[in-house]
């Protein structure tokens, strides 16, 4: 049916505040159902079904382009580089032999202690595909959804430490919200006492933060911390973040602590989600639906 | 009173508006906030699709209208991950304000119209931070309102472009038959 472009003679239609409204109504409706709910995942995955080809074929052109104009490097720059990784991949040989020395008196050691094993992981390489537009979170893209066999929960790490958690699946890509993001927690452990905490990120890009602190808690700045494992979905032993400063208590009985990410939080192109050998856990299981994690 | 005249008249008579040249442009309106910005750029990015929308409910609002602007919003809540129905309600603020005040928009010429709008796609990105602030989604990043500055300063040449492309002519120059 095509309507004419200009004013029809008899209007018989909702008046325009009355149609704006309703609109207004269903908005306020469809927020509250999915900030609260969680209840419209099914839609947004669908949607996203549609608009993500045309995501791929528009990023394309400047793939394209990027090699095109990597072709032309200098063969100077080429050279530097080609010192530059030649003398890292010696350092990082050194460290990776270095790693699987302590990783065998590791694991003997906990044979000797009769402590289980850590269960395996795999590591699924992905891409960062797309950041988000959205100026109150921090969320990537990556491009390894569904069909790769990514779940909702998984931990996502790159070669510095854990950078964050799988919350939403689509068919062909992922949402990965960061430690950064403000609704994300972890559970760590200070590597120095074995003091367990649990760290939160504070929405802003280099920080994440401990909160209600024990104002007589052992933590200093400079201490490494690492996830304690406690919760059933970050494996224990990964590089989590560096305290930064303590901030005495002011107005709170509690102190606070402030810390950078180790990981690239946001930094990389390429990172990998920690894919459980076993079948996911009844903890990943049970966070699925819900986007943010719950820390204990 | 102003009243629409009941027969279109000058270049909307010649080369009226239609449906196929709204939606295509609007769909390649929105495939532009589709395109991988640079990180540090993101914040500068105008809502190309707003600009669109509003352009079309000035042009024709017989055409474009809220039903519109709501499904628009959803399906940029989607591409950029937000809460459902977060750009869905700014969208269909920004067309209900430019429909009240359309046939004066109408009529002006295009440096007018940019400071009429300003406020508008100014306040888009406003409610945007405000409706996400409310919903407790942490400090809002003040920068992202250089986007309605952006969208401003774009409108100029974007409306000129869009007038020459499907052969619109503003109603302020159109001859009187």
């Amino acid at each position: 049916m095509s309507r004419a472009p200009h004013a029809p003679l008899f209007v018989r239609e909702m008046g325009l505040p009355a149609r704006f409204g309703l609109y207004v109504l269903v908005c306020l409706l469809l927020l509250a159902m999915d900030a609260r709910y969680f209840a419209l995942s099914g839609v947004r995955a669908g949607i996203n079904a549609i608009i993500h080809p045309a995501q791929m074929a528009l990023a394309k052109p400047w793939e394209w382009l990027d090699g095109v104009g990597r072709f032309f490097v200098s063969h100077g720059e080429l050279a530097a580089e080609n010192q530059r990784l030649k003398s890292l991949h010696e350092l990082l040989e050194a460290g990776l032999s270095d790693r699987a020395a302590i990783t065998a008196e590791n694991t003997q050691l906990r044979a000797l202690m009769e402590l289980p094993a850590r269960e395996g992981y795999t590591m699924v390489p992905s891409e960062i595909i797309e950041t988000s537009t959205d100026p109150f979170s921090r969320k990537i893209i990556i491009n390894r959804g569904e069909r790769h066999g990514i779940a909702a929960g998984w931990p996502v790490v790159d070669a510095n430490g854990l950078v964050g958690q799988v919350t939403r699946v689509y068919p062909w890509s992922s949402e990965v919200s960061l430690l950064t993001d403000r609704g994300q927690g972890a559970p760590v452990q200070n590597m120095r006492n074995g003091l367990r905490i649990i760290i939160f990120g504070q929405g802003s890009d280099n920080q994440l933060e401990v909160r209600f602190l024990d104002m007589h808690a052992d933590l200093q700045p400079g201490d490494l911390l690492y996830t304690s494992g406690i919760d059933g979905i970050y494996p224990a032993g990964v590089p989590v973040a560096r305290v930064v400063k303590i901030e005495p208590p002011r107005h709170t009985p509690f102190a606070r602590a402030l810390c950078q990410p180790l990981g690239g939080v946001g930094r990389y192109r390429h990172i990998a989600v920690m894919k459980p050998d076993r079948a996911e856990t009844a903890v990943a299981r049970q966070l699925a639906p819900g986007a943010k994690k719950k820390t204990p | 009173m102003n009243i629409p005249p009941l027969l279109p008249q000058g270049a909307e008579l010649t080369h009226p508006p239609t449906r196929a040249k709204v939606y295509i442009s609007l769909l390649l309106a929105f495939s532009l906030t589709l395109l991988p910005w640079m990180e540090q750029i993101r914040w500068l990015v105008p809502d190309f699709t707003l600009m669109l929308l509003l352009y079309w409910n000035i042009r024709a609002p017989r055409l474009a209208g809220i039903g519109m602007a709501f499904s628009l919003g959803l399906l940029t809540d989607v591409a950029r991950g937000v809460l459902f129905g977060l750009n869905a309600l700014a969208y269909c603020v920004a067309t209900f304000i430019v429909l009240l005040v359309q046939r004066r928009l109408e009529g002006f010429d295009t440096p007018r119209q940019t400071l009429q709008l300003f406020p508008i796609l100014l306040g888009k990105e406003a409610l945007v931070l405000t409706l996400g602030l409310m919903m407790g989604r942490g400090d809002a990043d003040w920068r992202w309102l250089a986007a309605g500055l952006a969208a401003a300063l774009l409108w100029p040449p974007l409306a000129w472009l869009v007038d020459r492309i499907t052969q619109q002519q503003p109603a302020s120059r159109q001859t009187p038959l």
